[in-house]
């Protein structure tokens, strides 16, 4: 947490420096690295929750198909455009539907947030930094016989890609935030992705459940007889866990296809459907967010 | 009672060396309350596979109804609708995303209109009281309301017998009893119940009719009362007796108690 952190403060810092006066630049960077540290404490597992806070949202009640095409529309646009006013606003946007209207808590988006966000730090801090002979940036740092430059276009390119994946990833998280996995499958299916990767889909995303339960409960069982007491050991255990996981997951599987097929399964994975209603208001409110993406695209 | 099974020797092999089922044959009917007991690979599970369909077996004839029941889709269906199969591990028949569209899973597979299916599932999560469940996500469910699930998915599909491979193994004290309450919620209904179980307590309380499988082969068939005094057999495979059949024996009561009321009842 604390890296990602430091990561923020150091990459806004590279991104802006030049461009905004130095003492406004200390505090917005301070702000940001701040609110980072102290809202996005990552929780372990905490992946595994995305359906449960996805259930308690209010915008689960939203029709789940309005949501999806929302959302790749959005993101379509966000990623084409050439300005990054577009992904700025989308994650404005998106933190407001998720949180203000969806009713997640902050700390919770936050801590979801910050696993891509560091993966996107470290992708600008490497489109940021060139290595040179001679001090030729905005911001120059000795290193090594050479400097550490900023140059102002490197500055504009990885404002503009950095935004745009915000943007894309704000609109994903409010979509799974607010869309339990088995909602956005249906959707699929019904916008007839081929049966074969619905259904792997449908299984996979079951099975990832249960391999992680599997998984915790077999390094617990290690830990207990000091599977982990050295380096070497532990990457023994990690190995014996791994294989060990493949085994069961065969043998599931096999009990899996038994129970399916005990329930008259003759090839095709079929499930009740339950939609829920598109209001106008819901209706008038994507199209809204989705004219004023178009627009600011357009400018 | 209606016999809705029947199998005539049944044998069936997983490897050429090694025989799961040998020359099995056996009723069973609506209504009734049977236990399967036996040791660890006596054949318990392929038993139930064998009877819902889902193994071949080797050799022998399977009667539903008293028609015999071929290798056609149709004629398998038939069988795996009214011959219900509730497995030992939730986890391994759960595989929807939420517990409403899991229920759907077999009434669908039946293909029955979409609002047959509806009013089966309503029906089912009614039964197994789980209308607060209907759209979470099985997997954050704890394992007594995953068994609960794991039936309700059987009950969607309207069997008529219930067979049910070790079902209280992981439960918890509470779910058991909760467990044991919603069977005699289905036995009410005129389901023949048929459970696979390591626990003779509960089978000694709840059993009208025992089967003893071993090495494959069914050892026994009789009253509760018969197979637990029957020593040899016990010996044989593997078995002991329930505690208040031997608490009934010591003090010579009679009736013997099947449960701790019972003891305070004859005591009074």
């Amino acid at each position: 947490m604390i890296i990602t952190a430091v990561l923020t403060v150091i990459v806004l810092w590279c991104l802006f420096y030049g461009s905004i006066p130095g003492q406004v630049l200390i505090f917005f960077c301070l702000i940001m690295g701040g609110t980072i540290a102290v809202f996005g404490r990552h929780k372990k597992e905490g992946f595994l929750i995305i359906d449960i806070l996805a259930r308690k949202s209010r915008l689960y009640h939203v029709n789940a198909s309005l949501k999806f095409w929302t959302t790749i529309i959005l993101m379509i646009l966000c990623i084409s455009s050439n300005s990054a006013v577009i992904g700025i606003f989308l994650a404005i946007v998106m933190l407001f539907l998720t949180v203000i209207v969806g009713g997640l808590k902050i700390h919770d988006y936050m801590s979801m947030l910050v696993l891509p966000v560091s993966f996107l730090l470290l992708s600008g801090l490497a489109l940021l930094i060139e290595y040179g002979g001679s001090p030729a940036g905005v911001l120059n740092l000795p290193f090594f016989h050479g400097y550490l430059s900023v140059m102002r276009t490197d500055q504009i390119r990885t404002a503009l890609v950095m935004s745009k994946a915000f943007g894309a990833i704000s609109c994903l998280y409010m979509l799974s935030l607010s869309t339990p996995m088995s909602d956005i499958i249906e959707v699929l299916k019904r916008a007839h992705v081929p049966d074969v990767i619905v259904e792997l889909m449908y299984l996979i995303y079951r099975y990832t459940f249960l391999l992680i339960e599997m998984y915790y409960s077999m390094k617990s069982a290690a830990k207990s007889r000091l599977g982990d007491i050295d380096y070497r050991t532990s990457l023994r255990t990690t190995g014996s866990i791994y294989s060990n996981l493949l085994a069961r997951s065969y043998r599931q599987a096999n009990n899996m296809f038994d129970a399916m097929e005990s329930r008259c399964f003759e090839g095709e994975i079929r499930f009740l459907e339950s939609r829920k209603n598109m209001t106008l208001i819901q209706v008038i409110t994507a199209a809204g967010i989705m004219l004023i993406t178009l627009g600011l695209r357009l400018c | 009672m209606e016999e809705i099974l029947r199998l005539e020797g049944i044998s069936f092999c997983y490897e050429e060396e090694r025989k799961a089922l040998n020359n099995l044959s056996v009723s069973l009917y609506g209504s009734e309350k049977v236990a399967v007991i036996g040791n660890n690979g006596a054949g318990k599970s392929t038993f139930f596979l064998c009877c819902n369909g889902v193994r071949k077996f080797n050799d022998g004839k399977l009667f539903l109804r008293g028609k015999e029941i071929g290798d056609s889709k149709k004629e398998r269906s038939l069988l795996r609708q009214t011959v219900g199969l509730v497995f030992q591990d939730p986890d391994s028949q759960i595989i929807a995303g939420t517990v409403e569209s899991e229920i759907s899973f077999g009434p669908m597979n039946l293909k029955l209109t979409k609002e047959a299916v509806r009013k089966q599932v309503d029906d089912a999560i009614a039964n197994m009281e789980l209308e607060a469940f209907r759209n979470r996500a099985p997997h954050y469910l704890s394992g007594g309301e995953k068994k609960r699930v794991s039936i309700a998915d059987i009950l969607a599909m309207n069997p008529q017998l219930l067979l049910f491979d070790e079902p209280a193994e992981s439960l918890d004290p509470d779910n058991k009893r909760l467990f044991e309450q919603n069977l005699d919620i289905l036995g009410k209904k005129g389901l023949g119940i048929i459970i696979a179980t390591h626990d003779m307590d509960f089978v000694w309380r709840w059993a009208d009719r025992v089967l003893v499988l071993h090495k494959g082969g069914l050892a026994a068939d009789a009253k509760p009362e018969d197979v637990f005094s029957d020593e040899i057999l016990l010996d044989t495979c593997g078995l002991v007796q329930p505690v208040l059949f031997q608490v009934g024996k010591i003090y010579d009561m009679k009736p013997l108690p099947r449960t701790v009321s019972d003891i305070h009842k004859l005591r009074l």
